[in-house]
């Protein structure tokens, strides 16, 4: 198995590293070596991600192989031999242990590689270091993110193509004298941008520890900005990649302190366990909070959880019964790390309250907003909360819960009154997304990830889709002026039919014979469903996602009617409407038939079983709040119960919601514009999203301007201000200084100089210079002396 | 000749004494003013002699007075050549006109 | 020839004997004169890194010991030494001035003068780094003063006599607090028991001596510790510069010309941080540990404080000068994250302190590339336009792509993005936090939201955008190689710390947990009075 495991570390990371190489080539080279009008960039770019995908197709093969396709049989045959290099859990946990029936067979399912790829650092007994963990997930990840990366690079090539020139006009950005603004083509650059993203968003997947996330995490955000930043000299551009990074790390803000949190209690970042060098395994944080079964290990009064450090004989984690030995965090800690941790979720997924950036970030070439802001980095917010989902307690589950609820319906309800094709897309990314974590936090593990994968491939292949008909009405966005495009583009117009009946959730009734978008909404509305049952009180759970799926419906479908079918409502642009060329339905066509087909089966299907297969011990069989937790989790036997309903319930709000849209977009029988009017105050606050941005504009922005400010003048009026005093003082004591030296002390001297030549100067007059004056002086004054002498010394 | 004692020596050299000291005061000549000194200069001389004469210091005065004399002797030497230098820069040897030293 | 030994001097004299030849040559021979200065820089450099060859690893104590009698009545010696600490400095500080004297090209002004200043500015750098005699310490911090001042003060901007006056007048400020902490030192060390440390009588200037002192803990009491430590510390704070002693670094920075502020930033600054670990923390265990919370809100509200100043300033080195104060920021809260068991009065949670003073090490190596790298890329548009109004620039990436290209990578840097080095020092100061404070944990995480605030926001109104707004467009004109070789050779550092942090670790760690060990077992060795409580949350 230890092969395995470093062949599957070998294929993933050249699938990782590729890209980087990709990248560095072609910012480096790509303007010298092949110039501005080649194509070898993109190239390039096709290649290093292709290759990717031909890797990681080849681990999961391998992968499948080695665990003996144990995925696709029917779990009470499974059978997986301990595959794990890093020594995960133990995979006959509970085989021999009747209390734990239904998690044998899940634990017997563990399949998972992980392992150190590079040691950033050493401190005593703490490592950071970058790792590896492959699981199922892990590789589902890996092929969707370079299958659809390929298509859309493939797509690329032809939607960028006019970048291929000296002389690019941007018909966006006026220059002073009112023309347009020129500049060279960037085609390189794009690809290169692309193919650093790539490289770290694979990165990201395969990271085996948080903190590895988080540098990725931060490499994808930076992706992010140098792509919605793409035309660079669009102020609304660079304004919207500055607000996707910033709004991003103001959640990052929160993951950091999940990071802290985590590394302060755990003291490691690893979800496995690792092997130290003197042969000891180090528990990875997963075993330290679940241990074999799942279950946190609490202290009496439930306040503080005992971390499992110690093995037993059958290899478990099991909590240390020695206190001394214990080493614990408390149950608000572990609340409060979790939601950190989602809060960088958050930023990353487009949840709310953070959800402001995405739409902006529209603001990008399409395939960017198809590969980044759709398909791959908005998920891996969602990847992370599905990956880290043993460290989030149920309290943390009910906030992911209630967050994504909120996400779903207010992005649904904006994209009702959206007009730009692209925005409406991104507003039905963002309720996608919610329902993603709506799915998780009810318990749903593999049905938030399912949906994860499923809507990759629907909404790629949408944006693509609306990527055609930019390019085909020569950068229009605005569905107002669209209309009746079935005729000139059918290829494009079908494909997105698929998509569109995709994220509707349309199906059949009565058979499972349905595009993906059904089965995975599906699973998590039943998830909800079962999750309500049980905890009546957050009913709102399951009714907001149910209503949102009917107005996910009507959208999609309004959009879809508004672009392709009716009268032109633009003659002009109409005219020159035309197809797109084969590089770009090419990879339509492959997404749409994913688009259809990925989810084959439901939850019975090849997917949904690979996924759940990663699923976390202790997921299968629910958690009972009544015990100590404020909120119960259903397992899967609830969940299935509860399937039906909840399918045909869906399934309704789909058809209901396609029939109106059908009723108002398609036959006309309801003009909009009535509606619009009858209910402006609604439609005003809708168009203004929620009124989000204003909000956060007074809330945050403008206060963050005005602290700034503010420190700016206390360190130019307070702290210069004491300086210049200190200054002031003491020139003026310098000045007194100087008084007293001039006047006092200098005065002094300068008298006593003055008076010694004073007095030089009324003798000068004796020197008379003539001699016999001199003589006569000489004379009198020595008779002079003796006269004195006799007088006062008579007797000698 | 017994008879005599230092008084009238004494008397003789006081007298020269005041002569020479007259002569330096009252001369404008510069080489009057020599002569007064060599006057002031034998009346020391004759004092010398005196006392050595009338006292039992021996030898010492004599030897005193005979290096007198030919100090003055060097001292005439030296002062003539000034005089005649002064001669040579004033046209004169009036010593009140040297007076260029005053302060 | 080369040893160890040797070594350290020839580093800290090769700058003087290149200044002192450059008296000899002609006034006009202006290039050649340049030349031989970077042929200085680079021996110094080359030198530096003969030293790494010759660093013992696994070592964490001094290595390379020099120590004659210099002035034998007071005991002062000329001892010189290195370790991890020193050594990585000793490095990166010869890289700078390295690179600085190469953007020195356009220096037009009394070059000669300007040439042999720097030269001696960077003798006093070295010393300062190899000296282990804290009177030999003390000489070299002045030394490095007065270039400085003659620096800022005749080749800055207009207002160069402000700013070098503001400059000196702190500066000196600090070394007279490090003068009488110094003498306190001196006079405490001449104790009977310090005899059996120093093996002759009267006071010393060892600073190794005067370390195992303080870390038998009998011989500095309590109170002389705190005192000593209050003393240093501001002194060389001042240095760093914290909140609230930062005041003059904006001004310095934005009057001095462009080199000198890469040294000031890439060097100057460090020794702050360097004296504090050197000398501050070894020397009183129980002030720093007393002090601890107080640095460590210092350190945070330097963070928090520059990055909101940074995001108001309108002057682009301005801003960047600010970014310096909340970059230096993370150095003193790496440094101070000493937590303290209340029953064992043992450091708690070690390893994470370890992993502060580690983080802390490296945000200064990693800062002591990025800053550089910004205000060149700063000085590189100011040599073209004159004017460094952040709203009146924009469009640089149509009209400069490559020097577009590197300023963001630098800038990214300074942000703190993985694989750039800002950011395993934020990252790994900040991580180890929340060990000894909670609220300030979080406080400090916030500075990565401020950060990427200003320095996004400033590329978007210099580099991004259509057209460019200012006076002067006629001036702008691609990078000359010079300039591009300065570029790369600051970015290519910037991304091999980032990559392989190690690079650093390597040296510092095992020095650091030398130190940590060292401090720790002098607090707990140092009697406590009872009345004195440890500021521990």
């Amino acid at each position: 198995m230890e092969s395995l495991g470093n062949t599957l570390a070998n294929l993933l990371t050249i699938a990782w590293l590729l890209p980087l190489f990709g990248f560095v080539v072609q910012i480096l080279f790509a303007l010298r070596w092949w110039g501005r009008k080649s194509k070898t960039a993109a190239y390039l770019a096709i290649f290093c991600i292709g290759a990717g995908f031909v890797c990681s197709s080849t681990a999961f093969y391998l992968w499948g192989e080695g665990t003996d396709w144990a995925v696709f049989k029917p779990s009470e045959h499974g059978h997986v031999e301990q595959a794990d290099a890093g020594g995960a859990d133990h995979a006959t946990a509970g085989r021999d242990d009747p209390e734990h029936k239904i998690t044998s067979h899940e634990s017997e399912k563990q399949a998972v590689f992980a392992g150190p790829l590079y040691t950033l650092a050493t401190f005593g007994n703490l490592h950071v270091s970058l790792d590896y963990y492959i699981d199922s997930l892990t590789l589902a990840m890996f092929v969707m993110v370079t299958l659809i990366a390929t298509c859309i690079h493939i797509f690329a090539t032809g939607y960028m193509a006019e970048e291929l020139v000296d002389d690019y006009v941007d018909h966006q950005v006026h220059t002073h004298d009112g023309g347009h603004f020129h500049r060279p083509g960037r085609f390189y650059k794009f690809f290169s941008y692309m193919s650093l993203f790539c490289f770290a968003m694979l990165g990201l997947v395969l990271a085996g520890n948080i903190f590895q996330v988080f540098i990725f995490w931060e490499l994808v955000g930076i992706c992010s900005y140098l792509l919605i930043g793409f035309y660079v000299e669009r102020h609304s551009a660079s304004t919207a990649a500055n607000k996707a990074f910033i709004v991003n790390r103001v959640g990052d803000f929160g993951f950091i302190i999940g990071l802290m949190i985590l590394w302060t209690s755990f003291g490691t970042f690893s979800f496995a366990d690792q092997h130290g060098t003197n042969g000891k395994v180090q528990p990875g944080l997963f075993s330290m909070a679940r241990g074999h079964d799942g279950e946190l290990t609490k202290t009496a009064d439930g306040k503080t959880v005992v971390l499992k450090t110690e093995q037993d004989g059958h290899g478990h984690w099991e909590a240390p019964a020695e206190p001394s030995h214990q080493k614990t965090i408390t149950y608000t800690l572990l609340i409060v790390a979790g939601l950190g941790v989602f809060g960088g979720c958050v930023g990353k997924s487009a949840q709310f309250p953070l959800q402001t950036w995405l739409p902006d970030a529209m603001e990008g070439p399409t395939p960017v907003s198809a590969l980044v802001h759709s398909a791959t980095m908005v998920a891996a917010g969602v990847y992370l909360a599905g990956r880290f989902y043993p460290m989030f307690v149920p309290e943390v589950l009910l906030t992911i819960a209630y967050v994504g609820c909120i996400t779903a319906f207010v992005g649904a309800t904006i994209a009702i009154v959206a007009t730009d094709i692209k925005k409406v897309l991104a507003y039905s990314t963002i309720s996608q997304l919610g329902y993603m974590m709506l799915g998780l936090g009810v318990g749903g593990w593999g049905a938030g990830l399912f949906h994860l994968i499923t809507h990759a491939c629907f909404k790629s292949l949408m944006f693509l889709c609306s990527g055609s008909v930019i390019a085909g009405c020569h950068h229009e966005q605005e569905m107002t002026k669209m209309g009746g495009l079935l005729r000139k583009m059918p290829i494009t117009a079908l494909t997105m039919l698929a998509g569109v009946i995709a994220i509707a959730g349309l199906a059949i009734p009565g058979t499972s014979i349905a595009f993906s978008g059904y089965h995975s909404k599906d699973a998590i509305l039943a998830t909800a469903l079962a999750y309500t049952k049980l905890n009546p009180i957050h009913f709102l759970l399951f009714v907001v996602p149910l209503l949102t799926a009917g107005i996910t419906s009507f959208y999609m479908f309004r959009l879809w009617f508004y672009t392709f079918l009716g009268k032109p409502r633009d003659q002009h642009l109409h005219e020159h409407v035309h197809e797109s060329p084969w590089e770009m339905t090419g990879p339509l066509l492959l997404l749409a038939v994913l688009a259809a087909g990925c989810a084959i089966g439901g939850e019975d299907g090849r997917l949904f079983k690979m996924l759940t297969f990663s699923e976390p011990v202790g997921v299968g069989h629910g958690v009972d709040g009544a015990a100590a937790h404020t909120v119960s989790l259903p397992g899967h036997a609830a969940v299935h119960e509860s399937h039906s309903t909840a399918g045909s319930a869906a399934l309704l709000a789909a058809f209901i919601g396609m029939s109106i849209s059908y009723l108002v977009y398609g036959k006309g029988v309801i003009n909009p514009a009535d509606i619009k009017r009858q209910a402006a105050s609604v439609h005003a606050f809708l168009a203004n999203k929620w009124g989000f941005d204003d909000l956060y504009d007074v809330m945050f922005v403008k206060p963050a301007h005005v602290v700034a400010k503010f420190a700016a003048a206390i360190d130019k009026f307070v702290f210069d201000e004491i300086l210049h005093t200190f200054v002031r003082m003491g020139i003026a004591v310098s000045k007194w200084d100087r008084k007293f030296d001039e006047g006092v002390i200098d005065g002094i001297v300068n008298l006593m100089g003055n008076s010694t030549y004073s007095l030089g100067i009324s003798l000068r007059n004796v020197q008379t210079g003539k001699i016999r004056q001199y003589v006569t002086f000489i004379a009198v004054s020595v008779v002079t002396l003796f006269v004195l002498l006799f007088a006062l010394y008579p007797k000698g | 000749m017994q008879a005599i004692g230092p008084s009238p020596f004494l008397f003789i050299g006081a007298v020269l004494f005041v002569c020479g000291v007259i002569c330096m005061t009252t001369k404008r000549n510069g080489i009057g003013i020599l002569m007064g000194v060599e006057l002031v200069l034998n009346a020391a001389n004759l004092n010398f002699i005196t006392f050595s004469r009338f006292t039992p210091l021996g030898l010492d005065g004599q030897v005193f007075s005979l290096f007198v004399i030919v100090l003055a002797a060097a001292e005439a030497a030296v002062a003539l050549a000034i005089a005649l230098n002064f001669y040579n820069n004033h046209l004169t040897i009036d010593v009140d006109r040297g007076d260029e030293l005053h302060g | 020839m080369f040893t160890a030994e040797t070594l350290t001097s020839w580093i800290i004299f090769v700058p003087t004997i290149f200044a002192f030849f450059l008296v000899f040559f002609e006034k006009k021979a202006v290039e050649a004169m340049r030349v031989f200065a970077l042929a200085g820089t680079v021996v110094t450099f080359f030198l530096s890194l003969a030293l790494i060859g010759q660093f013992t690893a696994g070592d964490g104590g001094m290595q390379g010991l020099v120590k004659k009698e210099w002035i034998a009545s007071w005991n002062i010696n000329y001892q010189l030494g290195y370790d991890g600490i020193s050594l990585t400095l000793v490095v990166l500080s010869a890289f700078v001035f390295l690179v600085s004297m190469l953007a020195s090209w356009g220096i037009e002004k009394h070059v000669k003068g300007y040439l042999i200043l720097f030269l001696i500015l960077e003798t006093g750098v070295m010393g300062v780094f190899f000296a282990l005699d804290f009177f030999l310490f003390y000489v070299f911090w002045e030394v490095m003063l007065l270039p400085m001042y003659f620096l800022i003060g005749v080749w800055g901007g207009p207002r160069r006599e402000y700013a070098a006056i503001k400059f000196f007048l702190y500066t000196l400020a600090g070394g007279v607090l490090m003068l009488i902490a110094l003498l306190m030192y001196y006079f405490g060390s001449a104790t009977p028991e310090a005899m059996a440390i120093t093996g002759h009588s009267g006071g010393s200037f060892d600073l190794l001596k005067l370390a195992e002192m303080a870390q038998s803990g009998k011989i500095f009491s309590p109170g002389l510790q705190v005192a000593g430590f209050i003393l240093l510390f501001i002194g060389f704070a001042i240095k760093v510069p914290t909140f609230p002693f930062h005041t003059w670094l904006p001004d310095a920075h934005v009057e001095a010309p462009t080199p000198i502020s890469m040294i000031l930033a890439g060097v100057l600054l460090k020794l702050g941080g360097y004296g504090i670990i050197r000398i501050a923390f070894p020397l009183c265990p129980y002030g720093a540990q007393v002090g601890a919370y107080a640095l460590v809100a210092i350190g945070v509200i330097s963070i928090i404080y520059g990055a909101f100043a940074a995001l108001a300033q309108t002057d682009f080195k301005r801003m960047v000068a600010y970014s310096s104060v909340s970059h230096m920021g993370y150095v003193l809260l790496g440094i101070a994250v000493w937590k303290i068991s209340e029953v064992t009065g043992a450091a708690e949670g070690r390893d994470y302190w370890l992993m502060g003073m580690n983080g802390a090490m490296f945000q200064m190596i990693a800062h002591g590339v990025s800053s550089p790298g910004m205000f060149f890329m700063v000085g590189v548009i100011y040599d073209r336009v004159h004017h460094r109004d952040l709203n009146q620039f924009g469009g640089l990436s149509g009209l400069m792509p490559n020097y577009s290209g590197m300023a963001a990578v630098i800038f990214f840097a300074g942000l703190g993005l993985p694989g750039l080095c800002g950011f395993i020092g934020e990252v790994f100061v900040v991580l180890s936090a929340w060990n000894y404070s909670k609220t300030l944990a979080i406080v400090s995480a916030g500075g990565v939201i401020l950060t990427a605030g200003y320095i996004l926001w400033a590329l978007q109104r210099v580099y991004l955008g259509p057209v460019y707004k200012g006076p002067h467009p006629e001036a702008i004109t691609p990078m000359t190689s010079r300039e591009q070789a300065i570029g790369w050779l600051l970015i290519v550092p910037c991304l091999v710390l980032g990559v392989y942090p190690n690079f650093v670790f390597n040296y510092t760690n095992d020095s650091l947990t030398k130190l940590v060990e060292t401090l720790d077992s002098g607090y707990q060795n140092t009697p406590k009075p009872n009345t004195v409580q440890t500021t521990q949350k």
